[in-house]
């Protein structure tokens, strides 16, 4: 392992770090006694049903879409297609299942991207050594 | 050991030169409701995946249209399109559903859907 990867590697478990959900006080390993149905309800909800709660404003962007965004979109629409997963699955997986943290923090088609990879995995097209494999190689040709 | 072995394109063929949610018409068996019903929605577990909206538990609303019959959205997330439910539009007033909304607008409305398994008579 280069130096370089070891750097990398600090800095992710730094970035991780704060990226702890925000109950704004710490919150590793509670004692079961310490999740009232409040804060239980409020931790299992659906990321995405985030309507009517408290935030700050987001300025709005007019934005073309990438061509990335587009293949990415034409993807999942051809996973559709072949009967690999359903929009209402689809919605589940990239708004729910991503969680929180990469619900809020991803870009919109990111998740799109993360979601489609992660179904073909799941659902047995692919295994993940061979997706892992893949990105492997894709990156090496862009060093 | 083999991989177990679905039919994924079982949608497809259901939906294919018919659309969805056409292809399960009939499916859902007499409505519960009608237009005009008053209903409220109900508070039920939401855990894995729901479309139903946190802020709409426990309101009361009017049905203004039965708009198709489909599988609802919590079985559909898994690819479970065996039993379908009639999907309701219901409205309501802005003044029930956000306590601080402007007095200036007395007669906004919110429009939305529900599966039938999340409305109950007033």
């Amino acid at each position: 392992m280069s130096s370089s990867t070891r750097e990398e590697i600090l800095r992710h478990l730094d970035a991780v770090g704060q990226l702890q959900p925000a109950l704004h006080k710490p919150t590793q390993a509670p004692a079961p006694t310490e999740i009232d149905h409040t804060l239980y309800r409020a931790y299992t909800r659906s990321a995405h049903d985030v309507g009517g709660e408290y935030d700050v404003p987001i300025e709005y962007h007019e934005k073309e879409e990438e061509i990335w965004e587009l293949n990415t979109f034409a993807t999942c629409e051809c996973l559709a297609w072949r009967g690999v997963w359903s929009a209402e699955e689809r919605r589940r997986r990239q708004n729910v299942d991503v969680g929180q943290t990469q619900y809020l923090g991803l870009p919109y088609y990111g998740r799109w991207l993360m979601t489609a990879a992660l179904i073909m995995v799941d659902k047995q097209y692919v295994t993940l050594s061979e997706l892992s494999d893949k990105i492997e190689e894709v990156k090496n040709r862009h060093v | 050991m083999s991989k177990p072995v679905y039919d994924r394109t079982h949608h497809a063929k259901m939906a294919t030169g018919v659309g969805d949610p056409q292809c399960f018409s009939g499916k859902a068996g007499d409505a519960k409701f009608k237009v005009g019903d008053r209903v409220r929605v109900r508070d039920l577990p939401d855990i894995f995946y729901t479309r139903t909206m946190t802020y709409a538990r426990g309101l009361e609303g009017t049905v203004v249209e039965l708009v198709y019959e489909s599988p609802p959205a919590e079985n559909e997330a898994w690819d479970n399109t065996e039993v379908s439910e009639w999907f309701y539009s219901v409205v309501f007033s802005q003044h029930d559903i956000w306590p601080a909304y402007s007095v200036g607008y007395p007669n906004d409305t919110l429009e939305t859907e529900f599966s039938e398994r999340w409305l109950e008579a007033v």
